[in-house]
């Protein structure tokens, strides 16, 4: 496979992801924000998916319908939901005979739903939820296509490698920043809504109603979005799908690239694996997810170097 | 209801070839399509023009307009009605343009190597030397199966009398086979059962006969050689025709960047290091194809392509230099060569045409300005041309002033007043004057041509112009079994 097509693919299916990834949390906590007497901010959420100045933030933090704008339909986030599907999209069309006809028409479909006007008449003016809904679904048939009608060859993988390797970069911003507010202590606070929201935006309340069967215990969330391997938004099993899908690239004209990200990948696996809730506290929540971090960051820039680099 | 109000107000006289009425009646070809038609209330026609919409847009049938950094996507209008050409009419053209082709790739062969041609003083040979797309550097280069124009398409319009003429050659790149391929799609979904019951033949298997030809020139004989599809990229405004082909024939499509030439050969750069290319079909001007040897700024090309074309180690379709044989002012000389060649009167006309470089023959033109195209001779797009009717007098001195620096550069010719077909546009059926350009395969094993083409529309009223920069659109063409 051509590396420019591998790049893009990767990129079309990580743009995607973030999507998903802002979209839901967008929804739980535009609920959430109706549950609020006080004045609900939105900062956690600016915080992990935009890189917004500090003015700006300050300005917009307490505006749910402003951030609901910023964050879905501005033309100069980079990482809102309307920039983030034009990048998908028009990397899927840089690269069309790659992808299935199925999958360039729906997103292409999804690039003219987004930039349709009465999305942001909506945010402003209507029930943002609808809105929300319309968009995820638009994402749900990306995915249900992607696995239907894609061929397992390399082109899928490395869209997997792309998903799995921003899902995990998610989980991990998500906890940072949830956890970040409560200066990194497990012992701090313990009101329920805090946790039930974080869960729901990450749709993973009922997996854990069904796997802790005890209260919103911090300790809990923190294992449920690590190391529970049945839920697919934990960090261990985003890690795990993603060395499985790189394994498929293995052949006998890559082996010093392979190698590399092999021991790479392989090593922050069982860093995750072989690390339990009290080495943790040890070594600090906040030092371990960065670490974590950094590792998912260099994973990400060694594709780049040993199969995307086509200059 | 009776007659569909459809076809009230039709004009019957108009002073063109109207392909479906002929003054008092519809003609036998459009009969069945008629039939049909006059049941369709107007409502539902509408209703299918829209769908014929949506599905263009959301197929992504689109070319990419930029403006204030923003991309708007626009689709080649298309119209429901299709044109129809009887199986008597097609193997006329079809031989046509066969016989044409030959005699053409003979021509470059010639040309690019003895000239016999200049010598026997058929062709004067200012003609050639001053013709910006002749390629010094294709000069004696062994062309694979001495084969220049593997995909052509020829400009064919119908005059007054119903008379076939070919307008133009289109032997470098030409473009809209994708067009007439989405357009078939779009009439299986818009009128189900209409095709069959007309008895249309299909095009379908168009990227299936391209990409036999593509493996039968590789220069390594293997049995899965490598091709890909070169294209200038996604800002390119025929690059969804890029993608389409090169998915329909499950070949990669590469960009510039995407290959290098090493010990003259050429590779592209994919995850697991090199890999050999076998055949380029490229959709990048022959101007912009190596930068070691034409336009130094092309970023779209490959430096060191030539050298690799020239050693043999790869084939590039369609041949670089091909400009100089669909060159306007050579296009005159395309009878002679047919004679020159092949031993053989035309079958196809060609349209009279006047060498603005001849001193009569210009003053002639000047004086019947009025009924006159002039065109530039190396201008496309329907782009530098004017045409004398529609033209005012400023802007005729001023073409006048432009002919006069270089005639070399201009031809001209009687205005043609191209037939008409019906098409469906606000709510009823009005005659729009149309062409038709077929696709012909050069391989190997002979030349092979799908029973179709574009039929391009010049959509405003009166407008003779039917290329899609200049407001154009398109139909689907029918080729009858019968």
């Amino acid at each position: 496979m051509l590396s420019r097509v591998a790049n893009s693919l990767y990129w079309m299916s990580r743009y995607m992801e973030r999507c998903d990834g802002i979209l839901r949390l967008l929804r739980v906590n535009y609920a959430y924000s109706q549950d609020e007497f006080e004045k609900f901010s939105w900062r956690p959420v600016l915080m992990i998916f935009s890189e917004i100045p500090p003015e700006e933030m300050e300005r917009i933090k307490y505006e749910g319908r402003k951030v609901l704008q910023f964050m879905v339909t501005d033309k100069l986030n980079m990482n809102s939901v309307f920039c983030l599907i034009s990048k998908s999209r028009e990397n899927a069309r840089s690269v069309q005979d790659n992808v299935t006809k199925e999958l360039w028409q729906c997103l292409n479909d999804y690039y003219h739903k987004v930039r349709e006007e009465g999305i942001a008449v909506s945010l402003q003016n209507n029930d943002p939820i609808s809105v929300i809904d319309d968009l995820v679904e638009q994402g749900m048939h990306y995915y249900g296509i992607c696995e239907i009608t894609m061929a397992r060859g390399e082109g899928y993988y490395f869209m997997n490698i792309g998903k799995y390797l921003e899902r995990a970069m998610q989980s991990v911003d998500i906890l940072n920043v949830k956890f970040s507010e409560l200066n990194y202590s497990l012992e701090e606070r313990s009101d329920p809504t805090y946790w039930k929201y974080l869960l729901l935006s990450i749709s993973g309340y009922e997996v854990f109603l069904k796997s802790y069967r005890s209260a919103l215990d911090s300790r809990n969330i923190l294992h449920q979005i690590v190391w529970n391997e049945h839920f697919p938004r934990s960090i261990i099993y985003s890690v795990k799908r993603l060395r499985q899908s790189f394994e498929t690239l293995k052949t006998d004209r890559n082996s010093e690239a392979y190698k590399s990200l092999s021991f790479m990948i392989g090593k922050l696996e069982s860093h995750i694996r072989y690390t339990d809730i009290k080495d943790l506290e040890a070594m600090g929540l906040k030092d371990y997810l960065q670490q974590i971090k950094k590792e998912l960051l260099a994973i990400g820039n060694a594709f780049n170097h040993y199969y995307f680099a086509f200059n | 209801m009776g007659v569909s109000s459809l076809f009230q107000n039709y004009p019957s006289e108009n002073g063109f070839y109207d392909e479906m009425y002929n003054g008092s009646s519809i003609r036998l070809p459009y009969q069945r399509l008629y039939e049909f038609l006059k049941n369709v209330p107007v409502e539902e026609l509408t209703q299918k023009e829209e769908m014929a919409r949506r599905l263009f847009m959301s197929q992504g049938v689109t070319f990419t307009v930029y403006s204030s950094g923003e991309g708007i996507e626009k689709i080649f209008p298309f119209d429901v009605i299709p044109r129809i050409i009887t199986a008597e009419e097609w193997s006329y053209i079809e031989s046509g343009i066969k016989q044409r082709l030959k005699a053409l790739n003979h021509f470059l062969n010639d040309i690019y190597s003895n000239q016999f041609i200049i010598k026997d003083k058929i062709v004067p040979i200012d003609m050639i030397y001053s013709c910006e797309h002749y390629l010094r550097e294709m000069h004696n280069l062994k062309v694979p199966h001495d084969i220049f124009v593997h995909i052509s398409g020829i400009d064919i319009i119908r005059d007054l009398d119903g008379t076939f003429y070919v307008l133009e050659d289109n032997l470098r790149t030409p473009s809209g086979v994708s067009y007439m391929l989405e357009n078939r799609e779009i009439t299986k979904r818009i009128f189900p059962d209409l095709l069959p019951h007309n008895a249309v033949r299909t095009v379908t298997n168009y990227p299936q006969l391209l990409h036999k030809n593509l493996a039968a020139l590789s220069p390594r004989h293997n049995s899965n050689p490598n091709i890909v599809m070169l294209t200038p990229g996604i800002y390119n405004s025929a690059y969804f025709e890029h993608s389409t082909l090169a998915r329909l024939m499950g070949i990669e499509l590469v960009e510039g960047r995407d290959l290098v030439v090493e010990n003259h050969r050429v590779f592209m750069k994919t995850t697991e290091g090199l890999q050999r290319v076998d055949v380029i079909y490229r959709r990048v001007d022959d101007e912009y194809l190596d930068p070691l040897v034409f336009n130094p700024d092309s970023m779209l090309g490959v430096a060191g392509l030539m050298s690799a074309y020239r050693k043999g180690h790869v084939a590039i379709v369609n041949a670089p230099g091909n400009g100089v044989a669909d060159d306007k002012a050579i296009y005159i000389y395309v009878p002679d060569m047919i004679k020159y060649y092949l031993n053989e009167e035309p079958i196809l006309k060609n349209v009279p045409t006047y060498k603005m470089e001849d001193a009569s023959e210009r003053k002639y033109v000047f004086e019947h300005m009025d009924k006159m195209v002039i065109k530039k001779t190396n201008a496309s797009g329907g782009y530098g041309m004017i045409i004398g009717n529609a033209a005012t007098e400023e802007e005729m001195e001023d073409y006048k002033k432009a002919v006069l620096e270089d005639p070399r550069q201009f031809i001209a010719q009687p205005i043609i007043s191209l037939s008409a077909a019906p098409c469906f546009i606000n709510g009823k059926l009005q005659p729009r004057r149309i062409d038709l350009r077929p696709f012909a395969l050069f391989g190997p094993s002979g030349i092979e041509i799908v029973p179709g083409g574009l039929t391009r529309v010049a959509l405003k009223e009166g407008s003779l112009v039917v290329n899609s920069s200049q407001g154009g659109g398109s139909k689907d063409t029918w080729v009858l079994n019968i």
